[in-house]
Protein backbone atom coordinates (compact mmCIF):
# COMPACT_ATOMS: atom_id res chain seq x y z
CA UNK A 1 0.00 0.00 0.00
CA UNK A 2 2.61 2.74 1.54
CA UNK A 3 4.68 1.44 -1.53
CA UNK A 4 2.45 1.92 -3.96
CA UNK A 5 2.03 5.34 -2.72
CA UNK A 6 5.70 6.47 -2.87
CA UNK A 7 5.50 4.76 -6.45
CA UNK A 8 2.75 7.28 -7.58
CA UNK A 9 4.67 10.07 -5.65
CA UNK A 10 7.70 9.18 -7.78
CA UNK A 11 6.07 8.77 -11.23
CA UNK A 12 4.67 12.46 -10.36
CA UNK A 13 8.22 13.99 -9.67
CA UNK A 14 9.31 12.20 -12.53
CA UNK A 15 6.74 13.23 -15.13
CA UNK A 16 7.30 17.02 -13.70
CA UNK A 17 11.01 16.73 -13.92
CA UNK A 18 10.66 15.52 -18.39
CA UNK A 19 7.76 18.25 -18.86
CA UNK A 20 10.20 20.70 -17.03
CA UNK A 21 13.67 20.03 -18.70
CA UNK A 22 12.83 18.29 -22.04
CA UNK A 23 11.66 22.03 -24.03
CA UNK A 24 15.30 23.19 -22.34
CA UNK A 25 17.06 19.65 -23.48
CA UNK A 26 15.67 20.26 -27.20
CA UNK A 27 16.50 23.42 -27.39
CA UNK A 28 20.28 22.27 -26.89
CA UNK A 29 19.67 19.34 -29.65
CA UNK A 30 18.55 21.11 -32.12
CA UNK A 31 21.74 22.81 -32.84
CA UNK A 32 25.46 22.10 -32.88
CA UNK A 33 28.41 23.15 -30.53
CA UNK A 34 30.20 24.79 -33.25
CA UNK A 35 26.56 26.36 -34.31
CA UNK A 36 25.81 27.59 -31.43
CA UNK A 37 29.26 29.35 -31.01
CA UNK A 38 28.85 30.63 -34.02
CA UNK A 39 26.33 32.40 -34.30
CA UNK A 40 26.81 33.46 -30.87
CA UNK A 41 29.73 35.79 -32.37
CA UNK A 42 27.32 36.99 -34.72
CA UNK A 43 26.82 40.70 -34.66
CA UNK A 44 23.45 40.68 -33.63
CA UNK A 45 23.95 38.58 -30.70
CA UNK A 46 27.41 40.18 -29.74
CA UNK A 47 25.09 43.67 -29.37
CA UNK A 48 22.47 42.18 -27.74
CA UNK A 49 25.00 40.75 -25.37
CA UNK A 50 26.30 44.29 -24.82
CA UNK A 51 22.96 45.74 -24.54
CA UNK A 52 21.47 43.45 -22.24
CA UNK A 53 24.98 43.60 -19.86
CA UNK A 54 25.27 47.34 -19.66
CA UNK A 55 21.38 47.89 -19.35
CA UNK A 56 21.28 44.93 -16.57
CA UNK A 57 24.43 46.46 -14.45
CA UNK A 58 22.84 49.99 -14.42
CA UNK A 59 19.55 48.55 -13.60
CA UNK A 60 20.85 46.44 -11.08
CA UNK A 61 22.75 49.05 -9.27
CA UNK A 62 20.05 51.26 -9.01
CA UNK A 63 18.24 48.01 -7.62
CA UNK A 64 20.52 47.33 -5.19
CA UNK A 65 21.00 51.24 -4.46
CA UNK A 66 17.74 52.26 -3.30
CA UNK A 67 16.78 48.64 -2.59
CA UNK A 68 18.35 47.78 0.27
CA UNK A 69 17.79 50.40 2.34
CA UNK A 70 14.62 50.47 1.43
CA UNK A 71 14.11 46.78 2.38
CA UNK A 72 15.96 47.56 5.33
CA UNK A 73 13.54 50.13 6.87
CA UNK A 74 9.99 47.83 6.11
CA UNK A 75 12.10 45.12 7.45
CA UNK A 76 12.70 46.27 10.90
CA UNK A 77 10.12 49.24 11.70
CA UNK A 78 6.73 48.63 12.41
CA UNK A 79 4.39 50.86 10.96
CA UNK A 80 0.26 51.54 10.05
CA UNK A 81 -0.04 50.18 6.69
CA UNK A 82 3.25 48.17 6.24
CA UNK A 83 1.60 45.02 5.15
CA UNK A 84 -0.21 47.44 1.90
CA UNK A 85 3.41 48.10 1.28
CA UNK A 86 4.89 45.22 0.89
CA UNK A 87 1.67 43.97 -1.43
CA UNK A 88 2.18 47.02 -3.37
CA UNK A 89 6.31 46.22 -3.67
CA UNK A 90 4.75 42.73 -4.68
CA UNK A 91 2.74 43.66 -7.69
CA UNK A 92 4.99 43.94 -10.28
CA UNK A 93 5.92 40.63 -9.19
CA UNK A 94 2.72 39.60 -11.07
CA UNK A 95 1.64 41.94 -13.44
CA UNK A 96 2.18 40.48 -16.96
CA UNK A 97 4.90 41.57 -18.57
CA UNK A 98 2.94 44.02 -21.54
CA UNK A 99 1.28 45.68 -18.72
CA UNK A 100 3.86 46.75 -17.31
CA UNK A 101 5.06 48.31 -20.36
CA UNK A 102 1.84 50.05 -21.12
CA UNK A 103 1.50 51.09 -17.14
CA UNK A 104 5.55 52.58 -17.85
CA UNK A 105 4.57 53.99 -21.14
CA UNK A 106 1.52 55.76 -19.30
CA UNK A 107 3.54 57.31 -16.53
CA UNK A 108 6.57 57.92 -18.89
CA UNK A 109 6.05 57.87 -22.68
CA UNK A 110 5.38 61.04 -24.48
CA UNK A 111 1.87 61.52 -23.81
CA UNK A 112 2.37 60.10 -20.45
CA UNK A 113 1.87 61.52 -16.86
CA UNK A 114 5.02 62.81 -16.30
CA UNK A 115 6.59 62.01 -19.77
CA UNK A 116 4.39 64.51 -21.03
CA UNK A 117 6.64 67.68 -18.92
CA UNK A 118 9.96 65.92 -19.69
CA UNK A 119 9.26 65.75 -23.35
CA UNK A 120 8.52 69.53 -22.68
CA UNK A 121 11.73 69.94 -21.45
CA UNK A 122 13.31 67.60 -24.75
CA UNK A 123 13.99 65.08 -22.62
CA UNK A 124 12.76 61.79 -24.13
CA UNK A 125 13.02 58.51 -22.72
CA UNK A 126 11.30 55.93 -25.17
CA UNK A 127 13.54 54.14 -27.50
CA UNK A 128 16.40 54.83 -25.85
CA UNK A 129 18.76 52.94 -23.01
CA UNK A 130 17.17 54.30 -20.22
CA UNK A 131 13.77 53.16 -21.18
CA UNK A 132 15.48 49.52 -21.21
CA UNK A 133 16.92 49.86 -17.50
CA UNK A 134 13.55 51.28 -16.84
CA UNK A 135 11.76 48.52 -18.03
CA UNK A 136 14.46 46.37 -16.43
CA UNK A 137 14.59 47.93 -13.17
CA UNK A 138 10.41 48.00 -12.74
CA UNK A 139 10.29 44.23 -13.06
CA UNK A 140 12.88 43.52 -11.24
CA UNK A 141 13.43 45.55 -7.96
CA UNK A 142 10.26 43.56 -6.21
CA UNK A 143 11.92 40.14 -6.57
CA UNK A 144 14.72 42.08 -4.41
CA UNK A 145 13.04 44.15 -2.01
CA UNK A 146 10.88 41.40 -1.45
CA UNK A 147 13.90 39.10 -0.46
CA UNK A 148 15.57 41.65 1.11
CA UNK A 149 12.86 42.69 3.89
CA UNK A 150 12.28 38.89 4.34
CA UNK A 151 15.96 38.87 5.23
CA UNK A 152 16.37 41.99 7.39
CA UNK A 153 13.03 41.00 9.45
CA UNK A 154 15.14 37.67 10.70
CA UNK A 155 17.96 39.03 11.66
CA UNK A 156 18.09 39.00 15.43
CA UNK A 157 16.78 42.06 16.61
CA UNK A 158 18.56 41.31 19.97
CA UNK A 159 22.05 41.43 18.24
CA UNK A 160 21.10 45.07 16.42
CA UNK A 161 19.58 46.65 19.74
CA UNK A 162 23.23 45.09 21.67
CA UNK A 163 24.95 47.06 19.05
CA UNK A 164 22.86 50.08 19.72
CA UNK A 165 23.58 49.82 23.62
CA UNK A 166 27.12 49.88 22.78
CA UNK A 167 27.16 53.05 21.35
CA UNK A 168 27.00 52.43 17.47
CA UNK A 169 25.31 54.91 15.25
CA UNK A 170 21.53 53.49 13.53
CA UNK A 171 23.86 53.93 9.98
CA UNK A 172 27.10 51.90 11.71
CA UNK A 173 24.78 49.16 13.11
CA UNK A 174 23.51 48.93 9.48
CA UNK A 175 26.13 48.57 8.37
CA UNK A 176 28.11 46.50 10.52
CA UNK A 177 25.45 44.21 12.30
CA UNK A 178 22.51 44.32 9.72
CA UNK A 179 23.80 43.96 6.40
CA UNK A 180 26.30 41.08 6.59
CA UNK A 181 23.42 38.82 8.56
CA UNK A 182 21.30 39.54 5.72
CA UNK A 183 23.94 39.10 3.11
CA UNK A 184 22.37 35.57 2.41
CA UNK A 185 19.03 36.68 1.19
CA UNK A 186 20.09 40.04 -0.31
CA UNK A 187 22.63 37.95 -2.27
CA UNK A 188 19.64 35.67 -3.20
CA UNK A 189 17.09 38.63 -3.96
CA UNK A 190 19.94 40.52 -6.22
CA UNK A 191 20.74 37.20 -8.05
CA UNK A 192 16.91 36.50 -8.70
CA UNK A 193 16.01 40.02 -9.60
CA UNK A 194 19.06 39.67 -11.90
CA UNK A 195 18.08 36.90 -13.84
CA UNK A 196 14.32 38.30 -14.11
CA UNK A 197 15.66 41.68 -15.37
CA UNK A 198 18.08 40.34 -17.94
CA UNK A 199 14.77 37.96 -19.35
CA UNK A 200 12.77 40.79 -19.47
CA UNK A 201 11.12 40.93 -22.43
CA UNK A 202 7.06 42.55 -22.92
CA UNK A 203 7.84 46.03 -21.08
CA UNK A 204 10.97 46.39 -22.81
CA UNK A 205 9.88 45.81 -26.33
CA UNK A 206 6.79 48.13 -25.60
CA UNK A 207 8.82 50.57 -23.79
CA UNK A 208 11.81 51.07 -25.59
CA UNK A 209 11.30 49.08 -28.99
CA UNK A 210 13.71 47.18 -30.52
CA UNK A 211 16.59 48.22 -32.18
CA UNK A 212 19.95 46.35 -32.64
CA UNK A 213 22.77 47.93 -30.60
CA UNK A 214 20.54 50.35 -28.80
CA UNK A 215 17.44 48.86 -27.17
CA UNK A 216 17.71 45.42 -28.40
CA UNK A 217 18.23 42.94 -25.39
CA UNK A 218 19.02 39.23 -25.97
CA UNK A 219 15.10 38.12 -25.32
CA UNK A 220 13.90 40.49 -28.16
CA UNK A 221 17.22 39.33 -30.29
CA UNK A 222 16.00 35.61 -29.98
CA UNK A 223 12.63 37.20 -30.82
CA UNK A 224 13.72 39.15 -33.86
CA UNK A 225 15.50 36.61 -35.49
CA UNK A 226 13.16 33.78 -35.36
CA UNK A 227 12.38 34.73 -39.19
CA UNK A 228 15.61 35.68 -39.95
CA UNK A 229 18.34 33.36 -38.59
CA UNK A 230 17.30 30.66 -36.80
CA UNK A 231 20.72 29.63 -35.67
CA UNK A 232 20.86 32.35 -34.25
CA UNK A 233 17.73 32.81 -32.32
CA UNK A 234 18.10 29.03 -31.07
CA UNK A 235 21.78 30.41 -30.26
CA UNK A 236 20.74 33.38 -28.27
CA UNK A 237 17.78 31.40 -26.49
CA UNK A 238 20.82 28.43 -25.40
CA UNK A 239 22.56 31.45 -24.13
CA UNK A 240 20.06 32.68 -22.17
CA UNK A 241 19.05 29.21 -20.31
CA UNK A 242 22.98 29.01 -19.59
CA UNK A 243 22.63 32.63 -17.74
CA UNK A 244 19.82 31.83 -15.52
CA UNK A 245 20.95 28.42 -14.88
CA UNK A 246 24.03 30.03 -13.63
CA UNK A 247 22.17 32.62 -11.30
CA UNK A 248 19.96 29.45 -10.41
CA UNK A 249 23.26 27.69 -9.17
CA UNK A 250 24.75 30.46 -7.32
CA UNK A 251 21.95 31.41 -5.60
CA UNK A 252 21.71 27.81 -4.10
CA UNK A 253 25.30 27.93 -3.38
CA UNK A 254 25.87 31.49 -1.63
CA UNK A 255 23.80 30.17 1.85
CA UNK A 256 26.45 28.17 2.55
CA UNK A 257 29.49 30.41 1.11
CA UNK A 258 27.76 33.72 2.92
CA UNK A 259 27.01 32.26 6.08
CA UNK A 260 30.56 31.52 6.47
CA UNK A 261 31.99 34.61 5.25
CA UNK A 262 28.84 36.52 7.70
CA UNK A 263 30.00 34.77 10.70
CA UNK A 264 33.82 35.18 10.63
CA UNK A 265 33.17 38.75 9.76
CA UNK A 266 31.40 39.70 13.23
CA UNK A 267 34.12 37.39 14.48
CA UNK A 268 36.82 39.39 13.56
CA UNK A 269 35.42 42.26 14.89
CA UNK A 270 34.57 42.20 18.34
CA UNK A 271 34.80 45.75 18.44
CA UNK A 272 32.64 46.50 15.61
CA UNK A 273 30.39 47.70 17.88
CA UNK A 274 32.66 50.44 19.70
CA UNK B 1 -5.69 5.59 -2.09
CA UNK B 2 -8.26 5.68 -3.85
CA UNK B 3 -8.41 9.13 -3.28
CA UNK B 4 -5.10 9.61 -5.06
CA UNK B 5 -5.98 7.42 -8.16
CA UNK B 6 -9.28 9.92 -8.34
CA UNK B 7 -7.09 12.89 -8.31
CA UNK B 8 -4.81 11.13 -10.87
CA UNK B 9 -7.42 10.34 -12.82
CA UNK B 10 -8.70 13.83 -12.87
CA UNK B 11 -5.32 15.10 -13.45
CA UNK B 12 -5.44 12.94 -16.59
CA UNK B 13 -8.55 13.96 -17.44
CA UNK B 14 -7.64 17.85 -17.65
CA UNK B 15 -4.34 16.72 -19.23
CA UNK B 16 -5.85 14.80 -22.27
CA UNK B 17 -8.71 17.99 -22.04
CA UNK B 18 -6.00 20.32 -22.57
CA UNK B 19 -4.57 18.33 -25.66
CA UNK B 20 -7.33 19.91 -28.33
CA UNK B 21 -9.43 16.86 -29.63
CA UNK B 22 -8.50 15.09 -32.72
CA UNK B 23 -12.13 14.16 -33.24
CA UNK B 24 -12.83 13.35 -37.06
CA UNK B 25 -16.14 14.94 -37.02
CA UNK B 26 -15.55 18.51 -39.02
CA UNK B 27 -18.88 19.81 -38.71
CA UNK B 28 -19.77 22.20 -41.40
CA UNK B 29 -19.93 25.50 -39.30
CA UNK B 30 -16.87 27.41 -39.32
CA UNK B 31 -16.75 27.15 -35.17
CA UNK B 32 -13.81 27.36 -32.84
CA UNK B 33 -12.25 23.80 -33.49
CA UNK B 34 -10.99 25.50 -36.80
CA UNK B 35 -7.92 26.99 -36.04
CA UNK B 36 -6.92 29.98 -38.71
CA UNK B 37 -3.53 31.42 -38.35
CA UNK B 38 -3.74 34.92 -39.88
CA UNK B 39 -1.21 38.10 -40.20
CA UNK B 40 -2.04 40.55 -38.14
CA UNK B 41 -3.02 43.34 -40.64
CA UNK B 42 -6.20 40.61 -41.42
CA UNK B 43 -7.50 41.00 -37.57
CA UNK B 44 -10.25 43.26 -38.24
CA UNK B 45 -11.95 41.68 -40.91
CA UNK B 46 -11.38 38.13 -40.14
CA UNK B 47 -12.95 38.80 -36.55
CA UNK B 48 -15.89 40.22 -38.37
CA UNK B 49 -16.35 37.40 -41.17
CA UNK B 50 -16.14 34.55 -39.16
CA UNK B 51 -17.03 35.56 -35.32
CA UNK B 52 -16.83 31.98 -34.12
CA UNK B 53 -13.46 30.79 -35.48
CA UNK B 54 -10.55 30.15 -33.53
CA UNK B 55 -7.63 32.66 -34.73
CA UNK B 56 -4.08 33.31 -34.08
CA UNK B 57 -2.92 36.19 -35.26
CA UNK B 58 0.39 37.21 -35.19
CA UNK B 59 3.37 38.08 -38.19
CA UNK B 60 3.20 35.92 -41.14
CA UNK B 61 6.92 34.90 -40.35
CA UNK B 62 6.10 34.00 -36.99
CA UNK B 63 3.09 32.04 -38.24
CA UNK B 64 4.95 30.69 -40.57
CA UNK B 65 7.41 29.28 -37.46
CA UNK B 66 4.34 27.67 -35.22
CA UNK B 67 3.11 25.67 -38.60
CA UNK B 68 6.76 24.50 -38.91
CA UNK B 69 7.50 23.17 -35.57
CA UNK B 70 3.69 21.43 -36.02
CA UNK B 71 1.04 24.20 -34.40
CA UNK B 72 -2.58 22.88 -35.33
CA UNK B 73 -3.83 24.99 -38.08
CA UNK B 74 -5.53 24.66 -40.41
CA UNK B 75 -5.79 27.95 -42.49
CA UNK B 76 -2.88 30.23 -43.10
CA UNK B 77 -3.47 33.66 -44.46
CA UNK B 78 0.41 35.37 -44.91
CA UNK B 79 0.51 38.88 -45.92
CA UNK B 80 3.12 38.08 -48.29
CA UNK B 81 3.30 34.83 -51.07
CA UNK B 82 6.99 34.42 -49.14
CA UNK B 83 5.87 32.14 -46.69
CA UNK B 84 3.18 30.60 -48.02
CA UNK B 85 5.55 29.62 -51.03
CA UNK B 86 8.19 28.20 -48.59
CA UNK B 87 5.67 26.08 -46.53
CA UNK B 88 4.41 25.09 -50.49
CA UNK B 89 7.62 23.86 -51.06
CA UNK B 90 8.15 21.81 -47.61
CA UNK B 91 4.43 20.36 -48.52
CA UNK B 92 3.58 21.62 -45.08
CA UNK B 93 0.39 23.49 -46.97
CA UNK B 94 -1.72 23.65 -49.78
CA UNK B 95 -1.41 25.79 -52.89
CA UNK B 96 -2.23 29.13 -51.61
CA UNK B 97 -4.40 31.49 -53.28
CA UNK B 98 -4.55 35.16 -53.56
CA UNK B 99 -7.34 36.58 -51.96
CA UNK B 100 -6.42 40.38 -51.33
CA UNK B 101 -3.51 42.74 -51.94
CA UNK B 102 -2.84 46.02 -49.86
CA UNK B 103 -0.41 49.28 -50.18
CA UNK B 104 1.48 50.89 -47.59
CA UNK B 105 1.14 54.64 -46.24
CA UNK B 106 3.23 56.54 -44.10
CA UNK B 107 1.03 57.30 -40.96
CA UNK B 108 2.15 60.17 -38.46
CA UNK B 109 -0.29 60.54 -34.95
CA UNK B 110 -3.15 62.41 -35.69
CA UNK B 111 -1.54 65.66 -33.93
CA UNK B 112 1.31 65.04 -35.73
CA UNK B 113 4.25 66.31 -33.22
CA UNK B 114 7.05 65.78 -35.93
CA UNK B 115 5.15 67.90 -38.89
CA UNK B 116 5.71 65.23 -40.54
CA UNK B 117 3.79 65.84 -44.46
CA UNK B 118 5.89 63.81 -46.91
CA UNK B 119 8.64 61.12 -46.83
CA UNK B 120 11.43 63.47 -47.65
CA UNK B 121 10.61 65.09 -43.98
CA UNK B 122 11.33 61.99 -42.28
CA UNK B 123 14.73 62.83 -42.94
CA UNK B 124 15.00 65.73 -40.13
CA UNK B 125 17.40 64.98 -37.18
CA UNK B 126 15.55 63.84 -34.15
CA UNK B 127 12.82 62.25 -36.50
CA UNK B 128 11.36 58.98 -34.84
CA UNK B 129 11.00 56.58 -37.54
CA UNK B 130 9.44 53.14 -36.60
CA UNK B 131 8.67 50.38 -39.15
CA UNK B 132 9.11 46.49 -39.41
CA UNK B 133 11.63 45.09 -39.20
CA UNK B 134 13.71 42.68 -41.91
CA UNK B 135 12.22 39.36 -42.71
CA UNK B 136 8.32 40.80 -41.48
CA UNK B 137 6.26 41.38 -44.83
CA UNK B 138 5.45 45.04 -43.61
CA UNK B 139 9.12 45.33 -43.05
CA UNK B 140 10.35 44.16 -46.34
CA UNK B 141 7.93 45.60 -48.20
CA UNK B 142 8.46 49.11 -46.23
CA UNK B 143 12.07 49.06 -47.60
CA UNK B 144 10.76 48.21 -51.27
CA UNK B 145 8.67 51.37 -51.37
CA UNK B 146 11.56 53.25 -49.90
CA UNK B 147 14.24 51.31 -52.74
CA UNK B 148 11.78 52.35 -55.01
CA UNK B 149 11.38 56.23 -53.99
CA UNK B 150 15.43 56.12 -53.88
CA UNK B 151 15.39 57.11 -50.37
CA UNK B 152 16.18 54.69 -47.85
CA UNK B 153 18.50 56.89 -46.47
CA UNK B 154 15.04 57.71 -44.45
CA UNK B 155 15.99 54.42 -42.74
CA UNK B 156 18.41 56.02 -40.44
CA UNK B 157 15.36 58.13 -38.13
CA UNK B 158 14.73 54.67 -37.36
CA UNK B 159 14.00 53.85 -33.40
CA UNK B 160 12.57 51.04 -33.59
CA UNK B 161 11.89 47.52 -36.01
CA UNK B 162 8.98 46.18 -34.96
CA UNK B 163 8.20 42.37 -34.94
CA UNK B 164 4.62 42.68 -36.66
CA UNK B 165 2.12 45.42 -38.18
CA UNK B 166 0.64 46.36 -35.20
CA UNK B 167 3.72 47.29 -33.40
CA UNK B 168 4.18 49.91 -35.64
CA UNK B 169 0.46 50.97 -35.44
CA UNK B 170 0.99 51.06 -31.77
CA UNK B 171 3.55 53.08 -31.57
CA UNK B 172 2.42 55.81 -33.78
CA UNK B 173 -0.93 55.98 -32.39
CA UNK B 174 0.12 56.17 -28.79
CA UNK B 175 2.37 59.26 -30.09
CA UNK B 176 5.35 57.67 -28.75
CA UNK B 177 7.06 58.05 -32.70
CA UNK B 178 6.34 60.18 -35.22
CA UNK B 179 6.18 58.04 -38.07
CA UNK B 180 5.57 54.60 -39.66
CA UNK B 181 4.87 52.63 -42.39
CA UNK B 182 1.96 50.57 -42.09
CA UNK B 183 -0.35 48.99 -44.39
CA UNK B 184 -3.62 51.12 -45.20
CA UNK B 185 -5.82 48.58 -43.77
CA UNK B 186 -4.19 49.24 -40.45
CA UNK B 187 -4.77 52.63 -41.05
CA UNK B 188 -8.26 52.29 -41.59
CA UNK B 189 -8.91 50.88 -38.31
CA UNK B 190 -7.26 52.75 -36.55
CA UNK B 191 -8.48 56.39 -38.32
CA UNK B 192 -9.37 58.43 -34.84
CA UNK B 193 -5.21 58.48 -33.68
CA UNK B 194 -3.49 58.50 -37.36
CA UNK B 195 -2.92 60.41 -39.92
CA UNK B 196 -1.69 58.60 -43.50
CA UNK B 197 0.34 60.41 -46.39
CA UNK B 198 -0.22 58.54 -49.48
CA UNK B 199 3.05 57.57 -51.00
CA UNK B 200 3.52 58.05 -54.54
CA UNK B 201 1.90 55.08 -57.18
CA UNK B 202 4.83 54.11 -58.93
CA UNK B 203 6.44 52.77 -55.47
CA UNK B 204 4.12 50.80 -54.56
CA UNK B 205 5.77 47.12 -53.10
CA UNK B 206 3.24 44.55 -54.47
CA UNK B 207 1.30 43.60 -51.50
CA UNK B 208 -0.01 40.60 -51.99
CA UNK B 209 -2.44 38.09 -49.24
CA UNK B 210 -2.25 34.46 -49.91
CA UNK B 211 -4.46 31.74 -48.13
CA UNK B 212 -4.12 28.23 -48.28
CA UNK B 213 -5.02 25.24 -46.18
CA UNK B 214 -2.18 23.11 -44.19
CA UNK B 215 -1.69 20.09 -45.33
CA UNK B 216 -2.10 18.59 -41.86
CA UNK B 217 -5.42 19.83 -40.94
CA UNK B 218 -7.49 17.74 -39.03
CA UNK B 219 -10.89 19.92 -40.06
CA UNK B 220 -10.69 19.68 -43.63
CA UNK B 221 -14.27 20.45 -44.51
CA UNK B 222 -14.39 23.57 -42.19
CA UNK B 223 -10.62 24.78 -43.55
CA UNK B 224 -12.78 24.57 -47.49
CA UNK B 225 -15.79 25.91 -46.23
CA UNK B 226 -13.42 29.09 -44.48
CA UNK B 227 -10.98 29.43 -47.71
CA UNK B 228 -14.05 29.87 -49.82
CA UNK B 229 -15.84 32.47 -47.37
CA UNK B 230 -12.77 34.37 -47.59
CA UNK B 231 -13.14 34.38 -51.59
CA UNK B 232 -17.21 34.36 -51.62
CA UNK B 233 -18.44 38.23 -52.57
CA UNK B 234 -19.43 38.24 -48.99
CA UNK B 235 -15.50 37.82 -48.58
CA UNK B 236 -14.51 39.90 -51.07
CA UNK B 237 -17.21 42.59 -49.88
CA UNK B 238 -15.33 42.89 -46.14
CA UNK B 239 -12.18 43.00 -47.79
CA UNK B 240 -12.68 45.63 -49.30
CA UNK B 241 -14.33 47.72 -46.59
CA UNK B 242 -11.75 47.11 -44.68
CA UNK B 243 -9.53 48.79 -47.13
CA UNK B 244 -8.02 45.75 -49.12
CA UNK B 245 -8.06 45.52 -52.92
CA UNK B 246 -8.98 43.06 -54.87
CA UNK B 247 -6.92 40.00 -55.74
Amino acid sequence: MRRAFDLLLAVAAGIALAFLLLPILALFLRISPQALIEALGSEVAVDALWVTVKTGLIAHAFVLAVGTPAAYFIGTRRFRGRDVVISLIELPLVLPPAVAGIALLTLLGRRGLLGESFSALGIEIGFTQTAVVLAVAFVAAPFYVRQGIAAFESVDTSLMDASRTLGASPARTFRRVALPLAATGLGAGSALAWARGTGEFGATIMFAGSFQGVTQTLPLATYAQLDLDRDVAIAIGALLVLVSGTVLVSVKLLPSWTRLTSLSLIRSEPSASR
Amino acid sequence: MRSVFALALVALALVSGCGGDARAEPGDGLDENLNVFAAASLTEVFEELAPNVRFNFAGSDELATQIREGAPADVYAAASPRYPDELLAEELVEEPQIFATNRLVLVVPSDNPAAIESVDDLRADGTKLVVGAEGVPVGDYTRTVLENMGATDVLESVVSNEDDVKGVVGKVASGEADAGFVYVTDYNAALEDLQAIELPEDAQAVVEYPIAVVSDSENREAADTFVELVLSDEGQQALEDAGFGPP
